[in-house]
């Protein structure tokens, strides 16, 4: 349990079972703070079920874990209060202007109410969302929404900012800006741990962890992955990795 | 538990609310409607009962016992016919309830102090109808033979004499026998239901459809404050529903409280969070707006309206059911309502059905509570 106190997030043999199926198996690892760390793996490998184990949405079988410097299992509550967490569904109430939805989470964060109208402009600039503001969520682009359901995540200026699949169903060009606003964000001190299936995505992150069938198949910044899997092989890159390690896995 | 929190919950509540078209009209538009159609529409009293007759004898005696008949309110002669028969295929037909046959020689046996009997026809298909058919016209021919008896006496010159007994009748509480006194306070437990636990119980159930719950569960928002913050806008839509029933109650059918008002908001206000307490249970256990629906309906809002002592007394029922209706929250609150409205009675005979709604809404939050813990929350 190595300086797990300064880390952003410090996972040890962190285990998650349904049953006798073990979809996270026993994964270590730590993120640093100010860090943007990608969680990489196929459909099914334990992306979401780790981060919803590190969001305290669900709680682990066993293991140990601290986030934001507090317990996973003992203060899920105070976790809950120091990060901000999107899925791949963007969150959001659809039957809700952008403004409404904002207003929800200021409240449910317990934001104090004397800077609920600076934070609200500064979501509704930040996401473009300014003319809208009082159109129905459902009715806008995905890009959009997505771009409010970061706004609404980051409301209460959270120090860890979770992403499960953020940019699933989103065009190349919303994605590409949506990662220059997340290495924005990186400059300003918040770590950012996102879990991915796009290499181009995974290319943007200072360290990975490669998940398989709930196991650790490599960690590491993304050079560090390729000449480790790729010796003597300059020419590799990201997605080689991925289908050689996820193929070995499988036999 | 913070209101700040349980504030936004019940805002955003409240806007899933007001755009959803098929909440607003459970809301709204069905208690209106219930009120209504049950104010006007199932009414149980029977005000003028349908009669053919069948005057074979045709004499002036005959003709004035029809006329008495039809003079009366209690009686409407729809055709005078000349065959039995014909009589019969009015009854068949449905087209009235009541055929009496006067047979022929009537007079004379009356005249000669014979029994003179008189057939009436009913139709039983409707057992509450036709029962108090039988009692209009029971109580018709005793009058008939109570006249026919002091002409008799009158015309021998003698006095009057007395009945050995006579009953004097008075009905203690809803003096006139208007059903729609009691059906009032049973619209209003039934639309409670219909607000309070078939609106709650899409309420869970929809944030599980829509992912939402996801989002929810990464929020620092205990499952307490979920519950309360989801409740109060329905809570407050079920308060002015029973507002709006008692006001129409009075206005349209001029059924006026007996008892304080404050204790009818008190019973409502309990019997509204037992509703919401079951929606909920419902919505956490099913979660699916579909399923969630049809159990609210099967649990909910059918025993309400069936096993509560509205449509159909509890004294009636077979020894099960009976005891099935001990556990129907709207037996107590009917319960309570009745005594509100009809006996104006006060808290001290009704604290018991206060106290077991009380013990319900404990129990019935408790278990939705503890299993929204369970699913993670």
């Amino acid at each position: 349990m190595s300086n797990s106190g300064s880390d952003a997030v410090y996972v040890e043999k962190l285990e998650k079972r349904f049953g006798r199926f073990a979809a996270v198996d026993k994964i270590s690892f730590s993120v640093d703070r100010g860090e943007v760390f990608g969680l990489l793996g196929p459909n099914g490998a334990g992306k979401s079920t780790t981060i919803r184990m590190l969001c305290g949405i669900i709680s682990p079988t066993s293991g140990y874990g601290r986030v934001a410097g507090y317990d996973i299992f003992s203060e899920a509550e105070a976790i809950k209060r120091s990060i901000g967490y999107m899925s791949q569904r963007f969150s959001l109430y659809e039957d809700m202007t952008p403004l409404e939805n904002i207003r929800f989470y200021l409240g449910v964060y317990e934001v104090p109410q004397e800077v609920w109208r600076e934070r609200i402009e500064w979501v509704l600039d930040m996401a473009r969302l300014q003319d809208v503001r009082h159109r129905i969520t459902r009715e806008l682009p995905p890009g959009w929404r997505q771009r409010l359901a970061l706004g609404c995540a980051l409301l209460h200026r959270p120090e860890i900012l979770f992403l499960d699949e953020p940019t699933s169903g989103v065009d190349p060009i919303t994605r590409r800006s949506f990662w220059e606003f997340i290495d924005k964000l990186a400059q300003e001190g918040v770590t950012v741990f996102v879990t991915t299936h796009y290499m181009d995505e995974a290319r943007n992150c200072q360290r990975l962890v490669m998940l398989n069938e709930g196991k650790i198949a490599a960690m590491g910044s993304p050079s560090e992955i390729i000449s480790e899997v790729f010796p003597g092989r300059p020419g590799a890159d990201l997605g080689d990795v991925f289908i050689r390690l996820m193929a070995r896995r499988q036999e | 538990m913070n209101p700040v929190t349980i504030k936004a919950i019940a805002r955003k509540e409240f806007y899933h609310l007001v755009r959803d078209f098929r909440s607003m009209y459970l809301a709204f538009v069905i208690p209106l409607l219930m009120i209504l159609m049950f104010g006007y529409a199932l009414s149980l009293d029977v005000d003028s009962v349908k009669v053919v007759i069948v005057d074979h004898d045709k004499t002036k005696e005959s003709r004035e016992l029809a006329q008495k008949l039809n003079a009366s309110a209690y009686f409407q002669i729809v055709r005078q016919l000349n065959d039995s028969l014909v009589a019969v295929r009015y009854l068949d037909q449905g087209l009235t309830t009541m055929a009496i046959v006067i047979p022929p020689g009537w007079t004379e046996d009356l005249k000669a102090d014979r029994e003179a009997s008189l057939q009436v026809l009913l139709d039983g298909s409707d057992p509450n109808f036709a029962g108090i058919s039988r009692g209009y016209i029971t109580a018709f021919v005793e009058a008939y033979n109570r006249d026919q008896l002091l002409s008799f006496l009158n015309r021998k010159g003698m006095d009057e004499i007395k009945a050995p007994v006579d009953g004097r009748i008075r009905v203690w509480f809803n003096e006139d026998l208007e059903s729609q006194n009691f059906i009032v306070p049973g619209i209003i437990a039934i639309i409670i239901m219909i607000v309070g636990a078939m609106l709650t119980s899409l309420v869970i159930a929809r944030e599980y459809e829509n992912g939402t719950m996801e989002t929810i569960r990464s929020l620092p928002v205990g499952g307490g404050e979920l519950l309360l913050g989801k409740a109060i806008p329905y809570f407050l839509i079920a308060l002015t529903d029973v507002l709006v029933a008692v006001f129409m109650g009075q206005v349209l059918f001029g059924v006026v409280m007996k008892s304080s008002f404050c204790l009818l908001v008190l019973a409502s206000t309990i019997y509204i969070s037992v509703a919401l307490s079951l929606g909920f249970l419902i919505s956490i256990a099913t979660k699916s707006q579909l399923v969630a629906n049809q159990m609210a309906i099967l649990i909910t809002f059918l025993p309400s309206l069936l096993l509560s002592n509205f449509v159909f007394p509890i004294g009636n029922m077979p020894k099960i059911f009976q005891m099935l209706t001990y556990i129907i929250p709207a037996t107590y609150f009917i319960d309570i309502l009745n005594g509100l409205y009809l006996r104006g009675l006060g808290l001290s005979h009704l604290g018991q059905s206060y106290l077991i709604l009380v013990g319900m809404l404990i129990v019935l939050s408790y278990a939705g509570f503890a299993l929204l813990r369970k699913e993670g929350m």
